[in-house]
């Protein structure tokens, strides 16, 4: 009995000592990205979360795959608000995985909105607005993964592509592909943001785009698509001559803004 | 006949000191003993189940793929070394008390914490086994799949006239990242470590149980409240949320119970994210320390258990 | 021989703790007893009555409620004391994948036996207890009597001095058992004091020095058995070939004798069934 006693003091005395040291680990995880954190939920939503991992067990990765397997088959058969209800259980499950965030936006944004937008059997009305609606549904995906992941330079990447292909919103692409770079992302996003805001209507956003692609330009880091896009800048801003970059031949403006000045 | 036995005159009163050739006869033996309950074929099994799984996905792009075949086999592994290291620890025991092979060890000259650490190993060395050779399947799998996925992509790439260095090289970086590398062994290192938590607990269980039901019963409670843990504590830690009986309860399943969701890091591999050596050292010390606590405890419970 | 007693049990008492709504049980009531060096002792007593666990008090697989018990002089408590024992509980099963010889190999490791004392010491238990040809089959695949006689060969591996054997013969086969308490008698030959429980007490009259008759938790009896079962009053006398004249003559005698004696009874002896069983099942097999 001396024994067991003992050992129920060991216990909860170790139980008392170790929640600090797990409070330290769980936080230099957590800071790693390997474990995630707890959604800021209020109390209520946290409580919820714990169920959630209390009986997945430590399995919330698997059972997310379970569910974008699922959401896989309502895309193939085209059933795009089980996509969207299958691929939000998993950016539940798994909401610091950039890539769930990435393919439920995807969906939505791409493959639901086109899907709409080339129905025949749909009037050209709600066609347009089912296509819009869709596409808004991915935008409002990704702003949910950047919100809880902002430093996620892949996100951003993904909103400024869907804002330049989807919504033709080149101010939002080109602050997205800028917030993209500026956290790491690859080299081409500093150029597509450059590229986003020259195509923007605003004259703030050509001059934020002009900054860019001319310091690109100044680096030799320069494509003829930046030059191009830079020679377009020159013109749209009025730049004097004397600080405008070699002529590199003659530009004109494509029809289609999405596919940028067209070379000759 | 020797002389001693000739003669009971001979009264050796030193004391049995811990043998770790006497630990490594009962492991050795445990583990040989699980393995002839079928676990074999079972490993077999699996092995071809996560083949399957690794060119049986239908797939939108390589990198989910991969991913996806990742996170369902790193997933399965970790629930086969959870329920095997249970299981197992919670018949040991008992079986060996049924069979009555626990008297005919412990009334040799053998310390009860020896046969207790004996009986630990054993069950480790075998999931550990286990875990060694599904790991390597997985990387030969995952090695085979990635290089094939790569070529794909490329040739895809080549056909849509996207094949620019950028576009290739970051195919190459996605391939790369969610492919083959050190991350999947820490994966499976971290599976172990939970694990080898777990059996601990099972076997500390099965010390103060007398059904094994109830030993498997509680252990998957406390796999599952351990999951949990992280968000027990952030609540017993913040003030004024809730009754004070609440409180203490929560407070006592805090500091009974391990914290698992610390070896979660395999959901974090499957996304591509890097493990760093801070930790790998930080889930070996925390599981090392789990490990050596329970297993005192246990010793404190088994020495005094009358059999 | 030292006067160091083999096993010392002083004021043993023994109380299981009752769970949940149960009372307290006492399995064994303040229960003295010594085996000395050498001899063979019986523990006897029908079921229930407390010999197996004044029995695991001794190994120390229980703890005494009250009063003490030794080993050599060593307490029960030291697992030290396990150094001079090798027990044999009833019924036992070894770990099945193992055959014979691995069996003794794993209990010898366990004593920190290595090497060729090991090995050389397992041949030499297997050719004691008649095991030799089982050396390489799988225990799985024993017989009864064969898991006694491999539990024996356990037991004897680490050259115990003291055996303790929980009702060994129980469930085996005639053959078997004799083979068992051959087996014994051998033992004390050797030096080996024995320690034995069981209830079949025609068993233990042969093999045992001495003997403690347990009841209901408390010893009732102890003594030689030689002392214990002499009927004093009484004499027997067996002849061989004696013709009725000479049975008439000795009949006569004693009627004249006069006083209190009295002839109870004569007649032929009988053999046992046990001996009958095992001239019928020793003989050689007809063509």
């Amino acid at each position: 009995m001396k024994r067991k006693l003992q050992a129920a003091a060991v216990l909860l005395i170790f139980g008392v000592l170790k929640m600090p040291l797990e409070q330290r680990v769980t936080h230099d995880l957590r800071t790693m990205h390997l474990v995630d954190e707890p959604l800021h939920l209020g109390v209520k939503g946290n409580m919820g979360q714990m169920g959630l991992a209390a009986a997945f067990g430590g399995l919330r990765g698997l059972i997310a795959t379970v569910f974008q397997l699922r959401a896989h088959v309502e895309f193939t058969r085209v059933n795009w608000a089980q996509v969207d209800k299958y691929y939000g259980f998993v950016t539940q499950l798994q909401p610091r995985n950039a890539r769930y965030w990435e393919e439920a936006s995807w969906h939505m944004a791409y493959n639901a909105a086109s899907y709409y937008l080339y129905n025949k059997e749909l009037k050209p009305a709600l066609r347009g607005q089912l296509f819009h609606e869709y596409v808004q549904r991915g935008t409002t995906i990704l702003n949910e993964g950047l919100a809880l992941m902002p430093d996620n330079p892949r996100l951003w990447q993904k909103l400024g592509d869907l804002h330049w292909n989807r919504s033709k919103d080149f101010k939002a692409s080109g602050d997205a592909y800028l917030s993209s770079f500026q956290h790491g992302g690859l080299n081409f996003t500093e150029r597509f943001a450059g590229f986003a805001y020259a195509q923007a209507n605003d004259p703030d956003s050509w001059t934020k785009g002009y900054a860019i692609l001319k310091k690109l330009y100044d680096e030799k880091k320069a494509t003829p698509g930046l030059i191009e896009f830079l020679k377009m800048l020159e013109q749209n801003l009025h730049i004097p001559a004397a600080q405008r970059i070699p002529d590199a031949g003659p530009v004109r403006r494509a029809t289609d803004p999405q596919a940028g000045p067209l070379r000759q | 006949m020797s002389e001693a036995t000739q003669s009971s005159a001979a009264v050796n009163v030193a004391p049995v000191r811990f043998s770790p050739r006497r630990v490594w006869t009962l492991a050795y033996a445990t583990m040989t003993q699980l393995m002839r309950m079928k676990i074999l074929p079972f490993l077999l099994l699996f092995c071809v189940l996560v083949a399957a799984m690794g060119f049986g996905f239908s797939t939108i792009n390589p990198e989910q793929q991969l991913s996806q075949f990742k996170t369902m086999s790193l997933g399965v592994l970790q629930v086969f070394s959870i329920v095997f290291g249970i299981v197992a620890t919670a018949l040991l025991l008992p079986k060996d008390l049924d069979d009555r092979t626990l008297y005919t060890i412990l009334s040799k000259p053998v310390p009860r914490f020896d046969y207790l650490l004996g009986k630990l190993l054993g069950v480790l060395m075998l999931i550990a086994s286990g875990l060694v050779i599904i790991d390597a399947v997985l990387s030969l799998i995952l090695w085979l799949q990635q290089s094939m996925l790569f070529d794909a992509a490329v040739s895809q790439l080549h056909s849509e006239k996207q094949d620019t260095p950028e576009a290739v090289a970051q195919m190459r970086e996605i391939v790369a990242r969610q492919g083959l590398t050190w991350n999947l062994h820490w994966a499976v290192w971290a599976i172990f470590l939970k694990a080898a938590v777990v059996t601990t607990v099972a076997l500390l269980l099965s010390c103060i149980a007398s059904s094994t039901l109830f030993t498997i019963v509680i252990a998957f409670c406390i796999t599952i409240i351990g999951h949990g843990h992280a968000m027990i504590r952030e609540f017993v830690l913040q003030p004024n949320l809730s009754s004070a009986s609440v409180r203490i309860a929560s407070f006592l399943l805090a500091a009974i119970c391990p914290d698992l969701a610390q070896f979660d890091v395999v959901d974090s591999v499957a996304n591509g994210e890097v493990i760093p050596w801070t930790a790998v050292y930080e889930m070996t010390g925390i599981a090392a320390l789990y490990m050596t606590v329970y297993l005192f405890v246990t010793h404190l419970v088994f020495v005094e258990k009358e059999l | 021989m030292s006067d160091t007693p083999a096993v010392s049990v002083n004021h043993l008492t023994k109380v299981f703790k009752g769970s949940l709504g149960k009372g307290a049980f006492r399995a064994v009531h303040d229960v003295s007893l010594t085996v000395k060096p050498g001899e063979v002792y019986g523990l006897i007593g029908p079921n229930g009555s407390g010999k197996s666990t004044t029995m695991k008090v001794i190994l120390g697989l229980l703890n005494a409620t009250e009063g003490d018990t030794r080993i050599f002089g060593i307490p029960s408590t030291e697992v030290a004391s396990r150094r001079s024992v090798g027990f044999l509980p009833e019924n036992p099963y070894f770990y099945k994948h193992l055959n014979g010889r691995e069996t003794l190999h794993f209990y010898g490791k366990l004593c920190g036996m290595t090497g060729d004392h090991l090995k050389s010491r397992a041949e030499e238990m297997l050719a004691l207890t008649g095991l030799e040809d089982a050396a390489t089959r799988r225990v799985g695949g024993f017989s009864k009597g064969m898991l006694q006689r491999l539990g024996l060969a356990q037991a004897l591996i680490h050259e115990p001095q003291l055996l303790v054997l929980d009702e060994p013969t129980a469930g085996v086969d005639p053959s078997g058992s004799r083979i068992i308490r051959d087996l014994i008698i051998e033992f004390r030959s050797r030096g080996i004091t024995v320690l034995v429980t069981s209830h079949l007490l025609e068993q233990m009259q042969e093999v045992c020095d001495r003997v403690g008759i347990m009841a209901h938790g408390r010893m009732v009896r102890e003594g030689r058995l030689d002392e214990l079962i002499a009927v004093e009053n009484q004499t027997e006398m067996v002849l061989e070939n004696a013709s009725p004249d000479l049975l008439a003559k000795i009949n006569a005698l004693v009627k004249a004798e006069g006083g209190g004696t009295r002839l109870l009874r004569s007649g032929h002896p009988r053999t046992t069934l046990e001996r009958l069983f095992l001239e019928a099942t020793n003989e050689p097999k007809k063509p």
